[in-house]
């Protein structure tokens, strides 16, 4: 019931509503229940719904709370189930805002393609990293891309020679926490999955004792609770029970997770975080959608995508952006 | 059946109403019937495809599931199985009439806690709690029995008229606070001996000695929490069995000379041996298919592992976190299908043959002559 | 002769004396199952109404100089080394950049509870904790006492009628900022509080949580639109299982032939209520949300299409799974209520003259109603608490626009709704910050506990009541 779209009156229109008048007797039939349920597609209600990345969750749920307080008829429905759930919730047309954060794939996009005849309108919205967490009293600070591959990987696709299975193999905490490595990680329909093993394991396969945890905080805290643990997360989910591990990108130079690199890109697994609208080329969109993407766009939003613990976009990117936005009557 | 004659202009309308109301309820119960059938036929069919496909590959992800599925249940069984039927068979032949009609409503009402609440507990509280101090928790499951047994022979050597004071059939209730004191002293004096014999921490010792992983959600904990939820429907139809069981055979077994003990053993255990495994079996289908509490207390690492300190993921698990955003008419989307299908079956036979036990059960007390 | 007698009365001994054991171990498991059960209430109550304490602040001067305040969470072992380390919860993201703080015990200088301290909630970046330095408001100014005592009266306005006014804060170790009040939620000095002022903040803070709806992305709030959506979602169910499962035990008891075929059917349905909630979830998606919510899609509402509108998860597909989930205990309830009525009530009746409609209407029904009754109460206390099959079939994480409002038809069947038990679990494990989110998450629990503990009691009591009632009857 989320479109907001003025469907003129013509004859499917009134076919429509006949058979709308139809299908409503017969549900008071059947339920034997309280009055029909849902209102005119007409009515100005304007929910947004939304479907994706659990990464985005608290970002898309705190933009869609500042929504509201401009505009008080606008609400926005949110279901987190992993950026995964965004193409397939597109695609099945369960919604038309797919969060997702990382970009689709291009099996994901033909599909959509093949759907609809046209491409998902792709906006980057926010900046974002992926962070290896350990313990907060762990000694552990700086790693490099096969360590990290020998860690979390059985293939070793970055080179190492092989894997790392116990704390003493790492110089750095030989002599601090015993036993093996905990693995801590998300479930395998998460965005924050998908990157980690295409970035970090140079597209290996996981190891298959990894925990996995249906949400980013979960991994955080499970790490945090456990001296002998790692686990891979969402910057916006660092705290301080856990430390995050600076490492080495292409140049060769040890790059903590900090605003500035994440934002420039020099920290090697920063990414952006995207939102996908089923948008018919030509058609405007409407107006609630229009009045989301905007809040996202201005240093409002950005400024909340801060708080929510993301990086916002550097301006130049955020100028790109702007392309799509058409301002609202 | 032909009804007397009333006042007769009314007679075809009463009848064609009744014979309406009849046909109505007729389909109105076959078509819910038909409802419920519908389940089996709708998994069946969706999984039909898999046939198509053929492909082994796919069915051999399912396998660690499975057996991460059987592990969780097996640890909630282990866990679960001697409280229940211990406390089922106290109270159905210990414990005071009185008393019982107050713990068994407070015992069946923990099946009412909703399994989310008890997967938080576990998963995010219990969980934490044992890694750090696992010594005093694996202290725990071997002291509380042995301070049970400790109460039994403090009883037996103290005054009679202290006994009288707490008997035997109030020893569920008393027993409480006593198991409280000894959970604290256990706890208070674990880190003492963990220091003086097992070199200070006991994980460090399972790793060099044993080179045994220990991860914070392990079957350890999946199973004290799922035992937890399944406790109450065991103690619940193994109490009922046991109660069933026709006094005049315990009196009779007593009679020839039998100890109480043996009576019970021998006689009423005996008994109700088939109530009791239809108990365990209902118990067991619960935790097969519990969802909520393995995907918050088990880590879901697809694992092949027997160790009680590695976790699992479970079929059920497994359904609710990836079957939202399987895409329908995929191949994952039919294999966790296939998944629900399965435990469908498992749950649908082990239900059917406990339930099938249980009547045979009660015919053969109705032949006893029990007064039940 | 007699030695042979003196060791088997030896054995005996020791044979009984094992014996007598065993019925303390059985005790004791009834008393470690009261433990757990009565650990985990307690634990529930504690934690949950605990929250809302107006806990004090403290300001800590550590041995490197430093100076901060927050409050304490908790203290855990420091690993590898002796010693123990101490939570700090101490706001002020947007300053310090994390809302947390762990510090070693030994590392702490000194501890004070100034009475100046004060704990701001604010958006959007969640609390902030230090003192008021000043309100300005056009070319007014307040401080010190005045402010708070200005802050206070303020903060009593209704939002809408505030003043544009500026708070000037500054925090323990003397940063300062500015801060309009537009973005002020509430305001606390609980180290300034006496104990009855501490109560009564804590029942505001508890009516606060149950009359609120979530607020920064659900770790902050209250929970009342899922309070709502599970009370709604429960009634629908129940409004659809109740005449379907009567009319089922109806059908099964009075009218179906009782043959073979009638007793296999009887322990299918039985059997139903141990099939693992999850199989309905998947066959709730599968049939009603893909299967006949496509379908009406397509036929009716094919004009907003791609956007759906019954083809996605909703409330009345939740509350459909749900119905059929619960229908096998309905249906069992109330043929145990059918099966105690003596067959002399029905024979009599029909041998008065009544036809079957009039016998089941007027005779069989009112007096199995309490059965009904007591099966539609546990059908609803088991719905209220399942999660997992609502995980497939329409609940949300967040649904700011109620299924009920003043827009015609009032009722929204095709929205999704918030549900307790999904929102316990999306806050544990989806939420920003698990150690933020837990008190949220043990005051959620123990509501929901609560609703299922009462809901069964009563049915309990019920069964109890009308047991004794008519005892003589049966």
């Amino acid at each position: 019931m989320n479109t907001l779209a003025n469907s003129s009156a013509n004859n499917q229109g009134t076919s429509l509503a006949i058979k709308r008048l139809l299908l409503r007797g017969l549900m008071m039939l059947l339920l034997l229940v309280c009055p029909l349920t849902w209102g005119q597609t007409q009515n100005i209600s304007g929910t947004l719904g939304a479907v994706g990345s659990d990464t985005m969750a608290g970002l898309m749920l705190r933009w869609g709370e500042t929504l509201t307080t401009h505009y008080p008829n606008v609400t926005l429905q949110f279901q987190a189930g992993g950026s995964a759930s965004a193409p397939s919730a597109l695609m099945a047309g369960t919604t038309r805002l797919g969060p997702m954060s990382r970009p689709m794939t291009a099996a994901e996009r033909d599909n959509f393609i093949e759907r609809y005849g046209y491409p998902p309108l792709e906006l980057k919205v926010a900046r974002d990293a992926l962070i290896v967490v350990v313990h907060r009293h762990n000694p552990l600070r700086v790693l490099t891309r096969q360590q990290v591959d020998a860690i979390f990987s059985t293939s070793l696709a970055c080179g190492a020679e092989a894997p790392i299975r116990r704390w003493n193999q790492l110089p750095a905490t030989r002599d601090w926490a015993f036993g093996t490595i905990a693995l801590h990680g998300r479930n395998l329909a998460s965005g924050t999955h998908g990157l980690f093993q295409a970035r970090a394991l140079c597209g290996g396969h996981f190891r298959n004792d990894i925990s996995e945890h249906p949400g980013s905080s979960a991994v955080v805290a499970a790490v945090g609770e456990s001296a002998n643990a790692m686990g891979y997360a969402g910057y916006n989910h660092l705290t301080p029970a856990v430390h995050a591990v600076s490492l080495y990108n292409d140049n060769g130079i040890a790059t903590p997770p900090d605003e500035a690199a994440i934002q420039s890109g020099d920290y090697p697994l920063s990414r952006y975080l995207y939102l996908y609208v089923n948008l018919p080329p030509g058609e405007a969109l409407p107006p609630a959608e229009q009045a989301l993407l905007a809040l996202i766009m201005s240093p409002e939003g950005q400024q909340i995508a801060r708080a929510a613990g993301f990086v916002p976009l550097a301006p130049e990117v955020l100028k790109e952006q702007q392309i799509w936005q058409t301002p609202i009557n | 059946m032909i009804p007397p004659r009333l006042t007769t202009p009314r007679q075809p309308l009463r009848l064609l109403k009744d014979r309406v109301a009849t046909g109505l309820i007729t389909a109105g119960g076959i078509g819910v019937l038909l409802a419920i059938l519908a389940i089996g036929i709708f998994l069946v069919w969706e999984t039909l495809p898999l046939l198509a496909i053929g492909d082994t590959l796919a069915l051999a992800k399912l396998s660690p599931l499975a057996w991460g599925t059987l592990k969780a249940a097996l640890a909630a069984l282990l866990f679960a199985i001697p409280i229940a039927l211990g406390a089922a068979i106290y109270s159905a032949l210990f414990m005071s009439a009185r008393l019982r009609t107050r713990i068994k409503p407070t015992l069946e009402m923990m099946e009412a806690i909703p399994g989310v609440v008890v997967g938080f507990i576990a998963g995010l509280i219990l969980a934490p709690w044992v890694e750090r101090h696992l010594a005093s928790a694996l202290a725990l499951i071997i002291w509380l029995p042995l301070s049970a047994g400790l109460a039994g022979l403090a009883w037996q050597l103290t005054k009679a008229r202290l006994r009288r004071r707490l008997p035997l059939s109030w020893a569920g209730l008393w027993l409480v606070p006593w198991l409280a004191l000894m959970v604290a002293l256990a706890l208070w004096i674990t880190p003492w001996i963990e220091q003086q014999w097992l070199g200070g921490d006991l994980r460090q010792l399972l790793d060099q000695r044993f080179g045994m992983d220990y991860a914070t959600r392990n079957a350890m904990i999946v199973g004290i929490a799922m035992g937890f939820a399944v406790i109450p429907s065991i103690y619940s139809l193994a109490e009922d069995a046991l109660s069933d069981v026709p006094t005049t055979l315990i009196e009779g077994a007593q009679a020839l000379g039998a100890s109480r003990w043996q009576a019970l053993w021998r006689v009423a255990l005996t008994a109700a041996g088939p109530g009791i495994f239809s108990a365990v079996m209902i118990g067991a289908g619960r935790a097969v298919g519990e969802t909520m509490i393995v995907l918050m207390a088990s880590g879901n690492t697809a694992l092949f592992s027997a160790s009680p300190f590695e976790g699992m993921r479970s079929m059920a698990a497994a359904i609710a976190i990836e079957l939202p955003e399987a895409a329908p008419g995929g191949l994952t989307y039919h294999l966790l299908i296939l998944a629900a299908l399965v435990l469908f079956i498992f749950t649908f036979l082990v239900n059917t043959l406990a339930e099938v036990v249980r009547q045979r059960l009660r015919r053969r007390y109705r032949h006893m002559g029990g007064t039940s | 002769m007699n030695d042979r007698s003196a060791s088997a009365s030896s054995r005996r001994l020791h044979f009984d004396w094992l014996n007598s054991l065993w019925p303390w171990l059985c005790a004791a498991s009834v008393a470690l199952s009261l433990l757990m059960l009565g650990a985990l209430l307690t634990l529930l109550v504690v934690r949950g109404l605990g929250h809302f304490w107006p806990a004090n602040l403290e300001q800590v001067t550590l041995n490197s100089g430093e100076t901060f305040a927050g409050q304490t969470v908790r203290e855990v072992a420091l690993p590898q080394q002796e010693g123990d380390e101490r939570l700090y919860f101490t706001g002020n993201q947007d300053i310090d950049g994390a809302r947390w703080r762990w510090v070693a015990i030994e590392e702490i200088a000194e501890r004070s509870h100034p009475v100046d301290l004060i704990r701001l909630e604010r958006t959007p970046w969640g609390d902030f904790i230090g003192r008021l330095a000043a309100i300005e408001q056009a070319d007014q100014r307040w401080e010190g006492e005045a402010a708070w005592r200005h802050l206070t009266t303020l903060l009593a306005l209704p939002i809408n009628q505030r003043p544009d006014s500026q708070l000037l804060l500054s925090t323990a170790n003397g940063q300062t900022l500015r801060l309009p009040l537009t973005n002020v939620l509430s305001a606390q000095a609980p180290n300034a509080m006496a104990w009855w002022q501490k109560t009564h903040a804590w029942g505001e803070g508890v009516w606060r949580f149950l009359s609120e709806g979530p607020r920064a992305a659900n770790t902050g709030g209250g929970v009342w639109p899922a309070i709502f959506g599970t009370v709604l979602m429960v009634i629908l169910m129940s409004v659809m299982v109740t005449p379907f499962g009567v009319l089922a035990a109806i059908y099964l008891n009075e009218i179906a032939h009782q043959g073979r075929l009638t007793r296999f059917v009887r322990i299918g349905v039985r059997n139903l209520a141990g099939v693992p909630s999850i199989v309905y979830g998947v066959f709730g998606l599968g049939v009603f949300v893909y299967g006949i919510g496509g379908s009406i899609d397509e036929w009716f509402f094919s004009d907003t299409l791609p956007s759906p509108t019954f083809g996605t998860g909703g409330l009345l597909w939740a509350s459909l799974t749900l119905a059929l989930l619960t229908l096998p205990v309905v249906i069992v309830a109330t043929e145990e209520g059918l099966a105690r009525i003596p067959e002399a009530q029905r024979e009599g009746a029909v041998a008065l003259g009544a036809t079957r409609l009039e016998m089941l209407t007027r005779i069989v029904l009112p007096m199995a109603a309490p059965a009904m009754l007591t099966g539609v109460i546990l059908a609803i206390a088991r719905a209220a608490g399942e999660v997992a099959p609502l995980m497939l079939v329409g609940v949300a994480k967040l649904a700011p626009q109620m299924p009920v409002d003043g827009e015609f038809p009032y009722l929204h069947l095709e929205r999704k709704f918030m549900h307790l038990g999904y929102h316990l679990f999306d806050t544990a494990f989806h939420g920003e910050d698990v150690q933020a989110a837990i008190p949220l998450v043990y005051a959620t629990a123990l509501l929901l506990v609560l609703i299922v503990l009462v809901l069964n009691l009563t049915a309990i009591f019920l069964r109890h009541y009308l047991r004794r009632q008519r005892g003589s009857e049966c």
